[in-house]
């Protein structure tokens, strides 16, 4: 019989410590992801990098506009509670550390990140925008991203094969702050909830709001970390060593949240264009296919590389900085010249379906890929040798 | 997901990979072409800095076939021990 003291010690392991399951996290990801919208609109991630990134161009004079307060900015807000919860996961499982890769890794995150940043601009999202929000929210924009995205990511795969041939990446350098205590991590929860609660003391539109996209983002972060949950590896794995559990488990995700967030659509709780852009088709099929090749370079999509920068991986932060800017400059660029318009057309799947196709359709894509890449997990039929 | 598994004391390396600094994929994908430069039965030891190996390599050595035999923790770094099928 094991005493109280060792059963809570064993919770405290398998919740903070040991990692979940790539499907535990894409179960719990989704549920948020439906949490996210119910509570008022739709999970993104680019919105806010872009923000902050707008915020440097204006502070050197390059923007005229001032862009909204990236405190008071949902998309913003929702990245930095991703950031909160994915750092408070790494510093309690102790695996907190600035680690600071070769120079040839830099150099990748910086290209990687200013093609991430052409990709999003051109698919109106990057793979949470453009893909995996957007199929939840039924825009046929997020079927013809995963083929791009698919396709790029072969193209990233054998960029990295190419450069094991060819480059050597160098000596690492150091690795620093790996030993933050555990209960640092502890009172970041409360930091987190006390944050939230100074949202009700606040003045500013839609404060109140705030509150739960600081604290679902923050669920959010901390799901992707504790699951090491991951869309790049989901759509690479299946190509480079044929495992699938990742992959499968995207699909799941996808799959789950769609019912959900197409539900409310169709009960009018919100707007049916939520997330239905004029990104379909060559935007966001483009855009994907630049996206998919590069976040394999950078080992980060936008959701996966932000919550690697906040476990302290150097690449990762220099892959959102370059990310960001690029996203920032063309949007700004596409906007002034009305190119923004000339991306595609905006589609919403139930238009042309109905609500019980478009379901019907976004499940049975995703069955297929999810049995796809289940076969090929024995078969490594799609598996490319080095 | 499974505990970390330890390695015992004392095995004799064939040949030494350091990934440190590297981030997924390229510890996995430097390990998937180091080990094909040592013979079967000999150990594949990978030093590495990026926690995600922690699931990468003993996943990998599962598929492939080879017998990951547990990781050491260093200062500031991992070492992760392979066995060649």
């Amino acid at each position: 019989m094991s005493t109280i003291g060792e059963k809570v010690n064993e919770i405290y392991d398998s919740f903070f410590k040991k990692t979940w399951s790539p499907m535990t996290g894409g179960i719990l990801l989704a549920l948020l992801a439906i949490f996210m919208f119910a509570w008022q609109r739709p999970w993104g991630i680019v919105g806010g990098i872009r923000n902050w990134a707008d915020w440097l161009f204006y502070a050197v004079g390059i923007f005229d506009e001032e862009p909204p307060h990236p405190l008071y900015y949902s998309s913003s807000v929702m990245n930095l509670g991703l950031l909160a919860g994915a750092w408070i996961s790494a510093v309690v499982a102790r695996e907190f550390a600035f680690r600071v890769p070769p120079v040839l890794e830099l150099w990748k995150g910086l290209i990687a990140g200013i093609f991430m940043g052409i990709g999003s601009t051109l698919a109106y999202g990057c793979n949470v925008g453009g893909f995996y929000s957007a199929l939840h929210n039924l825009a046929a924009n997020g079927l013809t991203m995963m083929v791009g995205l698919i396709a790029g990511v072969i193209v990233g795969l054998k960029y990295l094969y190419w450069e094991m041939e060819h480059l050597s990446p160098g000596p690492a350098g150091p690795t620093f702050l790996g030993n933050i205590p555990p209960v640092f991590g502890i009172l970041g929860i409360f930091g987190l909830i006390a944050w939230a609660y100074a949202y009700g003391y606040s003045d500013m539109e839609d404060a109140e709001l705030m509150a739960g996209y600081l604290l679902i983002g923050a669920g959010i972060g901390f799901v992707f970390h504790r699951s090491r949950l991951c869309m790049v590896n989901g759509f690479r794995e299946p190509f480079m060593t044929g495992e699938a559990a990742m992959g499968k488990a995207v699909a799941v995700s996808v799959i789950l949240g769609t019912i959900g967030i197409a539900i409310m659509k169709y009960m009018e709780l919100r707007p049916e264009d939520a997330y239905v852009v004029p990104a379909f088709w060559w935007g966001s099929l483009v855009g994907g296919f630049i996206f998919g090749a590069a976040m394999v370079v950078a080992g980060g999509c936008g959701s996966g590389s932000l919550w690697r920068v906040a476990e302290g991986q150097i690449k990762l932060w220099v892959v959102i900085i370059s990310f960001a800017l690029t996203n920032s400059l063309m949007r700004y660029w596409f906007e002034e010249t009305g190119f923004m318009e000339k991306l595609g057309q905006p589609v919403y799947l139930p238009d042309i379906f109905g609500y019980g196709g478009s379901i019907f359709i976004v499940i049975a894509v995703m069955l297929i890929w999810y049995i796809v890449i289940d076969w090929n997990e024995e078969s490594n039929k799609f598996v490319i040798e080095m | 997901m499974s505990d970390t598994k330890i390695a015992p004391d004392g095995l004799k390396v064939a040949r030494t990979l350091d990934a440190k600094g590297l981030s997924c994929p390229m510890p996995l994908l430097r390990t998937k072409k180091e080990i094909e430069k040592i013979k079967s039965g000999e150990i594949l030891e990978i030093l590495g800095t990026d926690p995600g190996s922690r699931n990468d390599i003993p996943g990998w050595c599962s598929r492939a076939g080879h017998e990951y035999l547990g990781e050491k923790e260093d200062s500031g770094f991992i070492r992760f021990y392979v066995k060649k099928k």
